[in-house]
Parts: C-alpha cells; structure tokens; sequence
C-alpha cells in the first residue's frame, strides 16, 4: 500500500491550491480527481471550433503589473504566475432593465463614482460617502479585522475596525436603504448580488463592498484559455515539484482509525493510506458518504443544521458565428433583469418559470482569442437552485432543458436581440450538469447559500475529525478567488499539522 | 472575552447569530439526502451500462443489429436521436471500445439497437458480427454526443445526408420525429455503393409513403447495369435538383470520411453556412499524414517506442493511434468517442513528439501543457506519457 503524507480530494480550485501548496510546501502529496481534467468549475470543453469557459466571468483580486492585489502574490507562491496570460477588462457591467436602465459602470474608482454622481446628482454626496465605507469595510476585513480577532480585545476591534463595528453584519438592502433615497441607484450599485445569488435583503453588505471595491479598483481579469488554463497550470507546477494527480478516480472513502484519518480507499477498492486527507468536495458528502463514521461528529452535524443549500446555475454556452459588434454587444459583461425588484428576480430562481433576471458575458469582447476569428464565444446565465429539477423525470429532462433555455434566451433577445440567429454551437447546462460534474448536493456552485448566517465568523473550522480538512466554497466564499485562497489556507494548516506530527515522531 | 463576545460588538453580528441558532433549531444535518447525487445523477448519466444482447437482427450481407437490453431489465437511460454509446468489448484478450450510434428510437428505452456494419480490416466490428450471439453481455458507456436535432436553433426543416452506415442514427432521428408526431420536415439523401446492402430500405421507403413530412432520395454509387434511380457520387447539380431551396435547412450528415467532407465541400459550394451543417465525428483518421502540419519524413509504417511512465513500454508503429495500441499492449485510458471531441481518453505527454490531427478537439492549455488525447494522437518518435 502506497503512504502519503497528504492526500487531496478534488481538483476544483481550492483542492488545486491546497495540492500545490502541500507540495511545494515538501509534503508527499497524491491529488484525486473522479473527472477526466482538474477544475471542478474552473474548467472549459470544445464544441467544434469553440473552447468554451464553464465558469468564471471575472477574476477578482489579482491587481495590475503595478498595483499588484492578492491574488497575484498567492499565483507567484504557487509557481503559475508566468504559465498563464491575464486579460484585463474595462468594465464591471452593464446593467440594463428595459424601459427603465441601461447604464455601464467602468472598471475604476474614481471613474464609478462620477459616472454616478453624474447620474443621480441629488444623492452625489451620499455616493461619496457610501464608496468611502464600501473601501474601508474591504480593507479592514482583509487586513485589520483578523489582527483584531487574533488580539481579541474591543478596544482594537473599534480601532483597527470602526467601519466594519458600524456595518460588518448588515445586509446590503439595509446599507443601501440609509444612504439613498433613488431606488434606481440602489439596484445600480446592488447588480453584483446576481452572481452570488443571495438578494440585497439577505446579501451580508461586506460582501457587496468588497466585490464592487475590488472589481473597480483591482480591475476584473479573464485568463487566456479560461480558468481551465489557471487549473491546468496549476496541475502543471504540482507535478512539477513532485506531486502525483490521478485523474477518472474517484474517492469512494476516507478511512479513520482510532477516530484519526489514515487513507482513502477509491472507487474499484484500492487503499492509499496517508496522514491528512483534503477534501475539496462537498462537505456534505464528504461527512456523510465518504467518511467510514456511521454518523460525522456531533459538532459537524449541528453546523450542517444551521446551512441551508446554495444556488446551482443554469447555463447556455454559445458559440455564434458574429462578432459581439454585430450583437451588440458594448462591454463583457451584462446583467438583465425583467424587473427592478431583486426578491422577486430571488424567487424566481427557486422555479422552472421564465427567469427575471440573467447575464450575457461575451468573452471576446476584451480577448479576441477567446473565439475565432469574426465569431463569438457568450454565455448566458441565470441562477436557479436546483431543487425544481429533482422533480423532472429522467425522460422529461431534455424536453425541459429546451424549453427552460428557450425562456432564458426569451430574457436576453430583450436587450440582445439577434443572438438566437447566429448560432453555430450550442451547450446547456441545468443544476443537473451541476451536480454530475461538480459532485454536489443540489448541484451547488458556491456551497452553502451565502446569506450572513453562513458567514465564517459566525463558525468554528469544520475539523472535528483530525487529519480531515474540507476546503472550498462551501467552507468559505463561493468563487474563484475564495476557493483559490481557501485551498491555500488550508495547506497552511496542513503543513503545520504534519510538522508538529514529525517532531513527535522524532 | 470570548471570541463570540468580541465581534458582538459589530452591527448585526447579534442577529445573524440569532438567526443562525432559529435555523439550526428547524433544519436538518442533510443526512435525509445522503446517495441522492449519485442516484440522480445515475439516472441520466450513468457511467457504465449492463447490457445483454437479446436478439441479433439480420440486416443486409454486411451488417447486422445487435438489441441491447439492461441484464437486470430495467429501462435504460433516456437518450436524444443522434447520440451514441461507446461499447467496451474484450477481444482475444485486448480490452477496447467503439462508439456506435443508436438506431432505434427515443420513444422506447427497453432496448437499444446498434447497427453494425463490417469494416474492412475492422477489429471490432468484425468480432461483433461473427462472434456475438444472443445472451452475450457487454458494459458501455452511457448516451452521449452532440450530433442529434438541437430544437434551439436547428429549426423544423432538416436534410440529413447518410452515406452507409450513417443511416444508423439518421433512422433514431427519423423515427423520433414519427413517433412525437411532430411536424419537421425530414429529408433523407442516403448514399449506399450496392443496391443489395441498403441499410433499413424497406423501412425508409415504407415510412416515405406514409409520412408526407418525410422524402427520401436513395442515391447507388455502383449501380447494376440497368438501374434506374440516382447514381454515382454526389455533386453540387445532383443535391441542388433533390433539395431546392437551401432556406434555413439544417443539415446532418454521417457517414465515411471522404463521404462526410465531400459533403460539407457541396453544401458550402451551394451556399450552406457552415453553422447549418453537422458532422457526425468518425473516429481517428486513416491518413493523418495527409493533414498540414504532419512532419516531414515520417512515414506511418515507421516503428516507435511507447513507454508509460512507472509501468513499462512497447513498439508500435506511428500509424496506429496510441489509444489503440495502448490498448493492445495491455493498457488503456477511460474512453468514449475515440474521435478526438470527449477529451476522456486525455493523457499527458512527459516527452517526444505526437501529431494532433484536426480531429483532435484539444483545448488551448492541453496543447499549453502536453496534454493529448490518445484516441487520436499519432506518436511521430520514440514517446514517453503518464497515465
Ligand atoms: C456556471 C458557473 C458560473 C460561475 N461564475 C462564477 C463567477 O463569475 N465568479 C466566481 O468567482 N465564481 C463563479 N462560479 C463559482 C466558482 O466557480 C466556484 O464557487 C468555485 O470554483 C468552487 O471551487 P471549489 O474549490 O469549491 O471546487 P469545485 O469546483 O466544486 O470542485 C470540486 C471538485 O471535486 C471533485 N470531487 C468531488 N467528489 C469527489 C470524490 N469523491 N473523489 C474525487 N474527486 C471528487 C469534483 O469532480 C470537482 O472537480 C461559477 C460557477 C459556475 C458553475
Ligand atoms: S475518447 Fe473522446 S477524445 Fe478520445
């Protein structure tokens, strides 16, 4: 039987980290993926002459060449900093309500902030000083707001933290509604809620802050060949220090003994032992499928109690023969709503009937390799959990996709209107896809849903089995740049743990 | 002081957390759903079929179809007219696989009909029409594919250009259109070299009598002395004469590779965009060699060495995609569509140099990485890869 000291499960963004990390940080590492290529969500296929990006629209935290941001430091840690090319994109979106909205805001601070006070004059100074709260809610979640934690005293959290002490449990409804009175404005300044998939009313306010503050003054990026590209590089630089990856392997369980991890036993019976295991699926099938516990610890189920299952998504990949001039398209990335009322758009994506609210990202727009030449590579997306589809006979099911990607593309033509006319690819994915390829419960793409009774502060790490460490969105933020970061933070711990293991061994 | 207690002070923090214990009070720890991915997903996707042979059905001298059923009887997994199943076979001790497309129709999932027709020099096809029998069983793969009517844009006006055994899921497509009564218009040109080894004949042309939204136009390229229906090769005077007004057709054509790209040559000639055409994929290609980009000097006859890392190596000669000989040599990698679009069969190449035909749908960081797809790569030099 072949030892290990770490073996990673899933190689979805934050098991890709974890695994270079372990690796590069000098620990044996075997990475285990059931699919055919890493990635999870961060990954792409071919229809003909188009590679399609499964899921990332815009790459957040990484900073320009001259005002790097995290996520350029964690890259160049993890040795793929110079394996993959970064596409930056001007805008942050275009939101358009037809009849009522059509504004796009750029991809700058300052440039935001006119663009808005030029819009809604009247509320020009409240603006000012929301754009000031969103900064510093972000940094000092980010930087001062751990140093607090680690200090545990009031008297640094006030000062190190006062914006985040006046507004870090908030939701966004409640911060939008004390500083505007135009509720244009709000849905303005709210639109990135759509990605997440929790309405303004549910949405923790940091969340929005951080996301508008750090597309806008660390700009959105895409990466050439996708996030597949970032994924594959990844691999590339783990085996490159010594890391073993098998692909089309499942892992069927995690072995404990004496109430302690020991190895993994994967699909067709074969046993790795090993001293830690990561587990970047699901901790739901993680604690109750994979563990050999007939029940998981006491503390892990009263923490499940307490989630409730996060949105899947339903996507239609396009791949049109015009270019996004000729679609119309003016900037990457669009968001549509049928409605100016976010709960609305929110409950309706617990349904099969038309979706109120979508996106259109046209991933040429910024990076003409994204396509072929004269044609176009778009996606359209709207959220939707995946529950509706449980219901839906197995014979019913291609019947129901069609007719729910008709009602979605009903929703795009609105604004763009002639992309059903040139297609020449064409992919849907339900909930369903979701769930088979991502490997989780209700297909979900950011874990648990991420309202502020999800949030990490409110919960101890989910390590109540030692040498077991789940990693990934459903431990912390969903997304790219959280999965990335909280593979990363797990290795950490890790090497910690196996180093004290070492010196007892010694 | 407590961490709790520390972060109390932050707006909201003590309702989050109010709200945070009221839903663990009414929820659950999820394990009512515990399996339900699995058999969800097993439902639409199964990763592998058990199936059994229960009839095989003579169809013309040279092909025969093999009814598949599930060994327990179950239903078999829903599929969408065009799609086909990668059979796993065992042959004199060689594990492989050949993706067939399916036959029958959609509107009943007790059987699949795989329609088999002798390749020359085939390996497989030739095991499965002389040594198969009733009762045989055999594991594949689930539905899958993309050549099939897309009702997002493929519209309602479809001419579906078979050559041989392409009638196989030109008939699943046909027979779902009958069967759900729907009003697209279907028009078959099917293209056969004998008039004696027309696939499903009888049943086309009985069908074209009964269903108006339904022509066919039965073309022999050898004919007998004395034939009197359309002959030879397809040309541009010939397929403008059955179709008429190109329009929006949408247009699907199977069948071998020379038939398959002289088709798409005549419809772009007669003015069809190419985002109105489908190919069905056709496996690796005989002479890659004749693709740009081969390097000069090599010859498919040339002898290679093959090594897997960590498990050993094999001679094998450039012309034999590497899947197959991998599997051969007593290897294998997990397959599908052995025709370079899954990426199942994905492998990496730690050294030397292989040729990637334009058959293989390889993404951008694959070709970044070395990352080939073995169903269609040919090794052009001694060639190390991990699997
Ligand atoms: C359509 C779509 C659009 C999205 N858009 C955005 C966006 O614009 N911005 C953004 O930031 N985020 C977006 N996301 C979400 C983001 O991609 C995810 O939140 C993030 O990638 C999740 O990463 P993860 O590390 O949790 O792993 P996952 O991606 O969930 O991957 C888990 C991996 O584990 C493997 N696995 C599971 N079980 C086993 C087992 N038993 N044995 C072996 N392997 C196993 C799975 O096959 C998978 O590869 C989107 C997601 C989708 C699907
Ligand atoms: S088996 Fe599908 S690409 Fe090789």
């Amino acid at each position: 039987m072949k030892h290990y000291d770490a073996v990673v499960i899933g190689a979805g963004n934050a098991g890709l980290t974890a695994a270079t990390a372990l690796q590069r940080g000098g620990s044996r590492t075997l990475l285990l993926e059931r699919h055919n290529i890493p990635g999870g969500c961060a990954t792409s296929f071919v229809r003909g002459d188009f590679e399609f990006e499964v899921a990332l629209h815009q790459l957040s935290g990484l900073g320009t060449k001259d005002k790097p941001f995290v996520m350029r430091q964690l890259f160049d840690k993890l040795g793929v900093l110079d394996k993959v090319e970064f596409v930056q994109e001007h805008d942050l979106y275009r939101l358009v309500v037809p009849g009522e909205l059509d504004v796009t805001l750029p991809a700058s601070w300052t440039g935001l902030r006119n663009l808005l006070q030029g819009m809604f004059p009247a509320e020009s100074e409240a603006i000012e000083r929301f754009l000031l709260v969103c900064e510093k809610v972000s940094l000092e979640g980010f930087m001062t707001l751990p140093k607090a934690r680690k200090a545990n005293s009031d008297a640094a959290l006030q000062s190190l933290c006062p914006y985040y002490v006046q507004y870090g449990f908030r939701s966004a409804r409640d911060v939008l509604d004390e500083f505007f009175s135009d509720a244009k404005l709000k849905n303005v300044l709210a639109t990135y809620w759509l990605y997440l998939g929790v309405p303004p009313s549910m949405l923790p306010f940091p969340d929005l802050a951080v996301m508008l503050y750090a597309y806008a003054v660390f700009k959105p990026w895409h990466i050439k060949g996708g996030s597949q590209a970032m994924s594959t590089a990844l691999v590339e630089s783990f085996l490159e220090a010594g890391g073993e990856v098998r692909f089309n392997c499942g892992v069927e369980k995690i072995l404990t003994e004496d109430g302690r991890v020991c190895a993994v036993r994967l699909e067709g019976g074969e046993r790795v032992s090993c001293d830690a295991v990561v587990s970047n699926a699901s901790p739901l099938i993680t604690f109750n499928e994979l563990l050999d516990l007939e029940r998981p610890p006491l503390a892990i189920q009263q923490d499940f109690k307490s989630r409730r299952m996060g949105t899947s998504a339903f996507v239609i990949y396009l791949g049109l023969d015009c270019t996004p001039q000729e679609l119309g398209v003016t900037a990457a990335s669009s968001f549509i709503y049928e409605t100016l009322d976010e709960e609305q758009i929110h409950d309706r994506m617990g349904t099969l009937q038309t979706p109120l609210g979508g996106m259109l990202t046209c991933y040429n727009f910024e990076d003409p390799s994204a396509a072929p030449p004269g044609k176009s590579q778009v996606m359209l997306v709207c959220l939707q959990y995946g529950d509706v589809w449980k219901s839906v006979a197995p014979e019913d099911y291609a019947r129901t996709k069609y007719d729910f990607a008709e009602k979605l593309i009903a929703l795009i033509e609105k604004v763009y209107p002639k992309v059903r006319q040139y297609i020449e690819e064409v992919e849907v994915a339900t909930p369903l896809t979701m769930m088979r390829y991502l490997n989780t419960p209700g297909g979900a793409i950011y874990g648990f849903q991420q309202s502020a009774q999800d949030s990490a502060l409110l919960r101890e790490r989910l390590d109540g089995v030692p040498g077991l460490y789940i990693a990934g969105s459903w431990t912390s933020m969903g997304g790219f740049q959280p999965t990335y970061m909280a593979g990363e933070s797990t290795a950490r711990a890790v090497l910690k743990q196996l180093k004290v293991k070492e010196v007892e061994h010694v | 002081m407590s961490e709790q207690n520390l972060l109390n002070s932050i707006a909201g923090f003590r309702e989050a957390w109010q709200a945070k214990e009221a839903l663990e009070r009414s929820g659950t720890d999820f394990h009512e759903i515990k399996g339900e991915v699995a058999s969800t997903v097993v439902q639409l996707h199964p990763k592998r079929l058990e199936l059994e042979v229960a009839e095989v059905i003579d169809e013309t001298a040279s092909t025969r179809t093999l009814r598949l059923v599930a060994t327990d009887h179950s239903l078999l997994p829903p599929f969408q007219a065009g799609q086909y199943i990668n059979l796993f076979v065992e042959i004199d001790g060689v594990a492989t696989a050949r993706p067939y497309a399916i036959s029958s129709s959609p509107s009943q999932r007790v059987y699949y009909d795989l329609t088999v027709k002798r390749a020359q020099g085939g390996f497989v096809s030739n095991y499965l029409l002389d040594r198969v029998a009733a009762g045989q069983r055999f594991l594949s793969s689930g539905p899958m594919g993309t050549f099939h009517h897309n009702p997002l844009y493929h519209g309602d006006d479809l001419v579906f250009l078979a050559g041989g055994s392409g009638g196989a899921p030109a008939r699943s497509i046909l027979l779902d259109i009958l069967d759900r009564g729907l009003s697209h218009r279907f028009h078959l040109v099917y293209v056969n070299s004998y008039i004696d080894d027309v696939i499903f004949d009888d049943e086309f042309r009985e069908l074209a009598n009964r269903h108006e939204n339904f022509t066919l136009s039965e073309v022999i390229s050898r004919p007998p002395t004395g034939y009197w229906g359309y002959t030879g090769r397809l040309t541009e005077e010939l397929l403008q004469r059955l179709l008429g007004d190109i329009g929006n057709k949408m247009f699907y054509i199977c069948g071998p590779t020379p038939f398959n790209d002289n088709c798409v040559e005549l419809l772009t000639r007669l003015g069809v965009k190419r985002r109105r055409i489908r190919v069905e994929a056709n496996g690796a290609p005989k002479a890659p060699n004749e693709q740009t980009g081969w390097p000069e000097g090599v010859s498919l006859d040339d002898e290679v060495t093959v090594t897997v890392r960590g498990r050993g190596s094999f001679r094998s000669r450039v012309g034999e995609p590497l899947l197959n000989a991998l599997e051969r040599n007593g290897y294998g990698t997990e397959n599908a569509c052995r025709s370079g679009e899954c990426s199942l069969c994905r492998v990496k190449l730690v050294s030397g140099a292989v040729f990637n035909p334009q058959e293989a749908h390889l993404r951008k960081s694959d070709r970044d990485f070395g990352w080939i797809y073995s169903c269609v790569a040919f090794p052009t030099g001694d060639i190390e890869i991990q699997l």
